[in-house]
């Protein structure tokens, strides 16, 4: 083989994927920037509009409750599926029969779409009227969420539970510590790693929860579920205020990114 | 031997809340018109009169079609573009490499909605709105599918590659006749998982197609309401929605427990 012809070969193999992510992924992080100062319109009139979009964001009671809304699904629907998750790994662990069978009915949400799983707990929550209480709708939700997305988190954390060393429990149990002794003190500490993904995972993911609320509860009742996903949708494709939406959408990209750092300090300050 | 007992039962009952919203799901589907359902009463028959009902209306039948194209064509298209560039990655040097990939990978980062405007402008500009271009293509960059398949192609043994240079293969006969072959474990574990991905996306379709030609069975089941439904057709056409997915997992769960540490709690 020449030497010339190598780089070009190198380069045909990469193009597919170098066009999709060009044109897809790099050119919409620039392009949310750029449009994130413009007052651009859907027939293609575009002017400098500066800060202006960010200054109408700071301005709105409805983006600044949004905030706030999605902060307090995120703290009801992180600590809900890791207690979850790692209960039902637990208990998938320790089964002494039908481990696949059990396996597979707890994993049968997780490959079912949000829009289903919305549309039946939607019906499922009728009678009781939840999702019609602000006070009761973000917990309904979250319950939603929970049931939709632990076997995820209830596998990663299987596999961390796999990795505690079997005759260690064993001797532990044989000098007498309890359940609770051996989990605190051995299956834990050896889990810290799996329950730090889940929780960081799981965050950016309650950040971003949009389908549910979307076939669920539209944002309501009186904007009790209105949350930082759902109004960059409702600004972009509702009011058709694409820069305002564009913002918005960076926001919430730097509050991920803020949290996944504060997640990762605190893990790593306390061993 | 009672804690395992106990075990099994409380295990038992938290399966049941996992299945037990999918069973109620069918059940209903399966209640024939005008007849109470369930909570208020078990249905004295069952019939498949509502999923058939739901199945030969016109949108639904468009849906569903959209949905298949939408899946299989993606299946298709990332395994081959991600296996591309998946064997350079993991097999040949050249400048800007690691850059390159850490580029890939760090997209994974970036929620969705921070682009989303961006992305439909573009849609917009290329007048790809309510295509099956639109629809399809922004989806095919996906950085898991390079990740896992160069990780995998990287573990294959040096000989394999150097006894297909020393045959003369070039680099088109080893990705075709040697990488692809290997491959097929975890191309197989990939394919579900971006089936399962398109089968089960939602934003993307809602913004790109909505309800249009080319709109899917997850835009489409999330326009339909009790109000203009009956509940057996609501849940019929949620079965409709669901049922691939929950078989696909059924028959190939192995695969998909054994790679769920690389992909990521989907889309």
């Amino acid at each position: 083989m020449s030497r010339l012809r190598e780089p070009l070969t190198v380069l045909v193999f990469l193009l597919p994927v170098l066009v999709l992510f060009g044109a897809f992924r790099f050119l919409p992080m620039l392009g949310a920037a750029g449009l994130s100062v413009t007052d651009y319109q859907p027939g293609g009139d575009v002017e400098f509009a500066g800060a202006e979009n960010y200054a109408s964001l700071v301005g709105d009671d409805h983006f600044l409750a949004s905030l706030r809304t999605t902060l307090t699904y995120a703290a009801i629907y992180v600590p809900l599926i890791l207690v979850v998750a790692l209960g039902t790994a637990l208990l998938l662990h320790s089964v002494p029969w039908g481990r696949g069978f059990f396996r597979a009915a707890l994993l049968a949400p997780y490959v079912t779409s949000l829009v289903l799983s919305g549309v039946i707990w939607k019906w499922l929550f009728e009678p009781a009227g939840l999702l019609r209480d602000p006070s009761t709708v973000l917990p309904a939700l979250a319950v939603v969420g929970v049931w939709k997305g632990f076997g995820y988190a209830m596998l990663v954390l299987l596999a961390g539970i796999r990795n505690v060393p079997a005759d260690c429990l064993e001797a532990a149990k044989v000098d007498g510590a309890s359940v609770w002794q051996r989990f605190r003190h051995m299956i834990l500490p050896s889990l810290r790693p799996a329950i730090f993904f889940v929780v960081v995972v799981e965050t950016i993911g309650a950040f971003q929860v949009f389908d549910l609320i979307y076939v669920m509860t539209g944002g309501g009742p009186v904007r009790a579920s209105y949350t930082l996903a759902y109004a960059v949708y409702q600004y972009g494709f509702t009011y058709v205020e694409i820069g305002k939406a564009a913002a918005a959408g960076l926001v919430l990209w730097a509050i991920v990114l803020l949290v996944s750092l504060t997640q990762r300090r605190a893990f790593e300050r306390n061993p | 031997m009672r804690s395992r007992v106990w075990l099994t039962i409380l295990l038992s009952v938290v399966s049941l809340l996992a299945i037990g919203p999918f069973a109620l799901m069918v059940v209903i589907a399966l209640t024939p018109r005008y007849s109470p359902v369930l909570p208020h009463a078990w249905p004295a028959s069952l019939t498949l009169d509502n999923i058939v009902g739901v199945l030969s209306t016109e949108s639904f039948l468009r849906w569903t079609g959209n949905t298949v194209i939408y899946s299989a064509v993606s299946v298709v298209a990332v395994l081959l573009s991600a296996s591309m560039a998946a064997y350079v990655f993991a097999r040949k040097r050249f400048p800007g490499r690691d850059v390159l990939l850490w580029s890939l990978l760090s997209t994974l980062m970036v929620p969705f909605h921070a682009v989303l405007m961006p992305s439909i402008v573009i849609i917009q500009l290329l007048g790809w709105a309510d295509t099956y271009w639109g629809l399809i293509i922004p989806t095919l960059a996906n950085a898991q599918a390079v990740l896992l398949l160069r990780q995998f192609i990287r573990a294959l043994p040096d000989e394999v590659f150097d006894a297909a240079r020393i045959d003369g293969a070039g680099d088109w006969r080893v990705y075709w006749n040697v990488v692809l072959p290997l491959c097929r474990p975890v191309l197989a574990t990939l394919a579900v998982f971006v089936f399962l991905w398109h089968w089960n996306d939602f934003l993307w379709p809602l913004v790109v197609s909505g309800t249009g030609d080319t709109g899917t069975l997850t835009v489409g089941l999330s326009t339909l309401d009790a109000g203009h439904l009956t509940i057996p057709e609501l849940m019929s056409a949620a079965t409709v929605t669901g049922l691939p997915c929950l078989l696909v997992f059924l028959l190939l769960q192995r695969r998909l427990v054994s790679t769920v540490g690389f992909t990521g709690p989907g889309r």
